[in-house]
């Protein structure tokens, strides 16, 4: 790598941190294409530059989201148990499993769900209704202070068994591909147990460090983890995320909405892309 | 343990880990824009590695101050920073007495142990 090139990935990899923090996700769908396409960096070590990407985005902006009660803990410790016994499951399948469709059928439920994240944009938070005996006996009711609002917003999960299940699919289909953890993990989060949409993206990033962590040891031993890459972006990236977890305080809910559509939709593409066989 | 010293301690743990990386990380990479990622801050002779993507031989190379190995060592920091947040909390769970939630963690902890070291 030049300085120059070094300098570019540095860049790119604040923005990625930056948008991640805010979106919930780990930042790999720019990392990777970036990485590929923008400085022909081999698939795998984009891959591995990831893993690590995810890491940072999630450790960096998680420390001020706990800190600051934006990270839902209980919610993100339940819910850790369905993804990563998913993500091991995923990633003993992959071996056996038909991965082009599995691509083409996630990208068309990521899709349909920006349709969702459309109809849902004018809601600044969930209508809020008395906590589930289930919601009650797990704890998973609580409130985050928003200071666009200047109040305390309280919350409870609903549909619990089904937001599971839907942790368990996400950790499933990280683990098989790879991609997708951060947004299937805000969609089962926002779409399903109906948590406030900050409260969402601050506990996805506070969890996707863990499913990320899970394989990096995978990672690791294959050789894709290259400090000559991995170094600038997890520099950029811790950079970019400390940053937005200063942001996503000050904004509204809708904002971060507005922020997640488009990644929930180029998301949806690239994997739907990737399942056709048009290399990313 | 209070609920707010839970946090505290959580948030202190994923500081710490994000903050010793980025200095070894950031260290190795400044080295290396000035002497390459595979030579020697104290000069020192030895042998190279085929190539940076090799976590092998790690403590020699650190002695010998190689950039790339300072920057491996800052990525395991990295890598190892939810794995000690999730350990964390156990603990936590445990002296704020949520018996449910301890008894969570350390399943998540569990498993996470056993895939980083036997999922290959």
């Amino acid at each position: 790598m030049t300085p120059q090139a070094d300098l570019g990935i540095f860049a790119i990899s604040i923005a990625a941190g930056l948008i991640g923090a805010l979106a919930g996700v780990g930042g790999g769908i720019l990392v990777i294409p970036a990485l590929t396409i923008g400085f022909g960096v081999d698939i795998h070590l984009a891959v591995g530059a990831s893993i690590v990407s995810v890491i940072a985005t999630s450790s960096g902006a998680a420390a001020a989201y706990v800190r600051d009660r934006m990270t839902d803990m209980r919610v993100g410790m339940f819910l850790e148990l369905a993804t990563t016994t998913g993500a091991v499951c995923g990633a003993l399948l992959a071996a056996v499993v038909a991965l082009a469709s599995l691509y083409v059928l996630l990208g068309i439920v990521l899709l349909g769900s920006a349709a969702m994240q459309v109809s849902r944009m004018g809601e600044e938070s969930p209508p809020s209704d008395p906590p589930s005996p289930l919601a009650a006996r797990l704890r998973l009711e609580s409130s985050y202070p928003d200071r666009r609002l200047g109040r305390e917003v309280p919350y409870s999960a609903r549909r619990i068994p089904l937001g599971f299940v839907m942790m368990w699919i996400a950790g499933l289909v990280s683990g098989l591909l790879g991609i997708g953890s951060g947004v299937l993990k805000v969609i089962a989060m926002d779409g399903v147990m109906r948590l406030p949409m900050k409260v969402s993206s601050a506990t996805s990033n506070f969890m996707i460090g863990v499913t990320a962590a899970a394989s990096a040891g995978i990672y690791l031993g294959r050789g894709d983890v290259d400090p000559q890459i991995a170094a600038p972006v997890a520099l950029g990236v811790l950079t970019g995320a400390l940053v937005g977890a200063r942001l996503l305080q000050r904004i509204s809910n809708r904002s971060v909405r507005l922020i997640f559509l488009p990644v929930l939709v180029v998301v949806g593409l690239e994997t739907i892309g990737r399942g056709l066989g048009f290399g990313l | 343990m209070t609920p707010e010293k839970f946090r505290g301690v959580v948030s202190t743990v994923l500081i710490v880990g994000v903050g010793i990386s980025a200095a070894l990380i950031g260290t190795g990479f400044v080295a290396a824009l000035a002497i390459g990622w595979q030579g020697s801050l104290i000069g020192a002779a030895h042998a190279i590695q085929p190539s940076t993507t090799d976590f092998g031989g790690l403590p020699g190379r650190l002695a010998a101050l190689e950039p790339a190995a300072i920057a491996q060592l800052g990525l395991l920091t990295l890598l190892a920073t939810p794995v000690s947040r999730v350990a964390a909390s156990v603990v936590g769970f445990a002296l704020e007495r949520d018996r449910l939630y301890a008894a969570i963690t350390l399943a998540v902890l569990a498993i996470l142990l056993t895939s980083i070291f036997f999922l290959r």
